[in-house]
């Protein structure tokens, strides 16, 4: 299984150096930054998991928070991804960054907040914050496994606050920054809680893929149907909550019919990315809606197990569509997007086997562990 | 034991003692069996054998259904009954419809959930459970645990042998709850009385409503279409520089149906042929336009004698006269479109179809003016 992962990460960046030589810049920075948004949102929201568990002194997660800890390690790897997606600011990020901007009268207003140095010192300052925020709630943890020291749970819970406002703020940056700019002249306010939204849902279906897959492979025994159904009813809860704040932005533009704003959903929804949208409708809210509904559904493995995964991908799709579409082009889908596919699939995946490869699988010091495993929902 | 029993009620003070004694008092059939508890106790819903509940799905299928009737009304009124064009947008425009479903479907759930609850399940209403005249609800309420064996149906509840099964079962203390006497059903002459007595009351406040609002007509109850912010033609408006109401199209445009004027001079105009037909719904259409635009000046009977005549320098022109009645209906056509010494064009005021409904109107206030013997059979 590894050694497969392995080749496919290699044909992969392959494949990716073969897009820097032969593909316009455009659509491999495009890729780029859809990798890194997909690698970023699940790792973030993986962390926001964590610090919300904390927030709320969630008891019943305590057992499932080892495996949102390791996810989260994904923020590691989002460094370096980070930085090099900046070089994508000339290219991809043109209508502010090039010449032309200063010409465009709406976008010129814009330029206090839209200009190279600002844009990127926030995406250090964002960095910064989810480094700290990971080596406060994550190695902390790690800590713990072998101090079993109860002051980690009240540092944490008094960390997680600020956290969260950091959290709010950053996501938002995330969202304005390196999605709504590709189009300077469109603005949504409500655009940094749809991102929000496919973020924890992203970090979620994440934790849940992982904890079933590792109850699948028989680690994680003392995890329990209980856990397993507040673990889905958050990811049906969730799945409503993204379609929630989709869709009232929709409405809102769709009602108000103003220019500027249409056009970024004249892109979205019409012709070939008609159809990306719809499937998105599809598999972002219908399908995992329904698939959830019943008690039984978000307590089975199997189901919850399907279901998670289809939300990552159904994730990954809607990525795409708030990317590609501002390059102008149709649905572009060939060798480029695949070798992307599997280079950072292949890499997330090897990075996570060493993460769940290392230490215990439950946070064992924590003094709420035993307590936990009584959880009956 | 004389008096029949309703129930024998056994009480417990722990949760796990309570759990312990479910099986062999259901084992023993003697009655219904019921546990009442002062709070949720995990397992008990398994071990006394309650069937899963049907409000999920009985929710489900309400839910939709309140979904669709919403999606169903507002098509019907928006696109069917009533259409009127609103923003721009299509008639059926399922965006603008969908906060109503989901109103809607929320409404159905609630109720649904709320009304299956009481009155299927819980078979809602009733006065008085037996059970809660008994001391065994004080003890339930503060930290008791109870387990009752209730009469099952029409089958007499042995006492003895209940008592005997729960002691067996380790209950701490057991109380025999009496049947209550079965209560009387209402006579035919009460149940007159409230059904006369809600009839009356309802059609006293529905009277009192009608004749409050009728004869007070200063308390309307709603007022919004009647009162409303609305500029009418030929009034003064201050919003506009020249304070004009009726605003000239922008210069340089053309409206959609309002094409220029093609026609040299009255002479070419004579020739026009009046191409609609003298129907009662022209006419009317006719007496709209002119009472609008044409009464102020002209006067209601075309007799040159309007609202405006004395306060107005010039004299409007009497169409009664008979230069005006030989008049071709191109010639009018032609001083409706340019306009003749002090009157300006109305080409920007009435439409196509309403130019040639005015003068049909006109030419039968003339010939109603002016009538003949033989129009009289």
């Amino acid at each position: 299984m590894t050694r497969w992962t392995q080749m496919a990460t290699v044909v992969g960046a392959l494949g990716v150096a073969a897009a820097l030589a032969f593909v316009e810049p455009q659509r491999f920075w495009a890729n780029w930054l859809v990798w890194f948004l997909f690698v970023l949102t699940i790792g973030l929201g993986a962390l926001f998991l964590v610090a919300l568990e904390h927030l709320v002194a969630a008891q019943w997660s305590v057992p499932v928070r080892r495996c949102a800890e390791r996810v989260s390690s994904l923020i590691l790897p989002v460094v370096p991804i980070a930085l090099i997606a900046l070089l994508s600011l000339p290219t991809l990020f043109h209508k502010w960054t090039g010449a032309e901007a200063a010409h465009h009268p709406v976008v010129a207003s814009k330029a206090v907040w839209l200009n190279v140095p600002f844009f990127a010192a926030r995406l250090l300052l964002c960095l910064a914050a989810w480094l700290a925020g990971y080596r406060v709630l994550v190695s902390g943890s790690r800590r713990q496994d072998a101090t079993s020291d109860p002051r980690f749970n009240v540092r944490a819970r008094r960390f997680a606050p600020a956290f969260m406002a950091l959290f709010a703020i950053s996501i938002t940056i995330v969202a304005f920054d390196w999605i709504s700019s590709l189009d300077p002249e469109w603005y949504s306010d409500i655009f940094g809680v749809y991102v929000f939204a496919g973020t924890f849902l992203a970090g979620l279906s994440a934790t849940a893929l992982a904890v079933a897959s590792l109850k699948q492979r028989g680690r994680l025994p003392e995890v329990n149907e209980h856990h397993l159904y507040n673990l889905g009813g958050l990811l049906f809860a969730f799945t409503v909550f993204w379609s929630y704040i989709g869709f009232a932005q929709y409405l809102l533009i769709w009602y108000a019919d103003l220019p500027e704003e249409v056009v970024w959903y004249k892109l979205r929804i019409q012709g070939d990315w008609g159809a990306v949208a719809l499937l998105l409708a599809l598999i972002h809210f219908l399908v995992p809606f329904f698939a959830l509904i019943t008690g039984d559904a978000k307590s089975g493995l199997g189901r919850l197990r399907r279901v998670a995964a289809l939300m990552l991908f159904a994730h990954l799709l809607d990525l795409y569509w708030l990317v590609f579409p501002s390059l102008g082009h149709g649905v572009l889908a060939s060798w480029p997007e695949l070798a992307f596919a599997l280079m950072f699939v292949g890499g997330g995946l090897l990075w996570l086997g060493r993460a769940f490869g290392r230490g215990p699988d439950m946070p064992i010091g924590d003094p709420f562990l035993a307590q936990a495993l009584e959880f009956r929902r | 034991m004389s008096e029949r029993a309703f129930a024998v009620v056994g009480l417990f003070d722990s949760p796990d003692a309570l759990l312990r004694a479910v099986a062999p008092i259901r084992a023993a059939s003697l009655g219904r069996v019921e546990a009442y508890t002062p709070y949720p106790v995990h397992g008990l819903a398994t071990s006394l054998g309650l069937k899963r509940s049907p409000v999920g799905g009985m929710v489900l299928v309400m839910a939709l259904l309140g979904a669709a009737t919403a999606l169903g009304f507002q098509w019907w009124v928006a696109a069917v009954d009533y259409p009127i064009t609103t923003g721009g947008k299509a008639f059926f425009s399922w965006e603008a419809f969908v906060p109503v479903m989901f109103e809607v479907m929320v409404a159905f759930a609630t109720f649904t959930a709320g009304l299956a609850m009481l009155l299927l399940l819980n078979r809602l209403p009733f006065f008085g459970h037996p059970m809660l005249g008994s001391s065994v609800m004080a003890a339930v309420t503060r930290d008791r645990l109870a387990l009752a064996i209730e009469k099952d149906g029409d089958v007499e509840l042995d006492a003895t042998n209940a008592r005997a099964a729960l002691e067996a079962a380790g209950a701490q203390s057991i109380e025999v709850v009496a049947l209550p006497a079965p209560s009387q059903p209402a006579s035919a002459r009460t149940l007159g009385w409230m059904l006369g007595g809600i009839a009356a009351a309802c059609l006293t406040s529905g009277f009192l409503t009608y004749w409050v609002v009728k004869l007070f007509p200063v308390l309307p109850p709603m007022v919004h279409m009647l009162q409303q912010p609305r500029i009418n033609p030929q009034s003064q408006n201050g919003f506009f520089a020249d304070g004009r109401t009726q605003r000239l199209p922008v210069a340089g445009t053309v409206a959609r149906g309002y094409l220029p004027y093609a026609v040299a001079n009255a002479d070419e105009a004579d020739r026009l042929v009046n191409p609609l037909p003298r129907s009662a719904e022209v006419l009317a259409r006719g007496r709209r336009a002119y009472s609008t635009f044409c009464s102020v000046c002209h006067g209601p009977l075309a007799t040159g004698v309007g609202t405006l005549s004395s306060a107005y320098g010039a004299k409007p022109a009497n169409l009664q006269s008979q230069t005006f009645r030989d008049y071709s209906d191109g010639h009018i056509y032609d001083v409706i479109m340019r306009g003749k010494n002090a009157m300006p064009s109305y080409a920007e005021d009435l439409s196509e179809d309403e130019r040639w409904a005015v003068i049909h109107y006109l030419r039968a206030l003339q010939r109603a003016q002016n009538a003949k013997q033989e129009d009289l059979r």
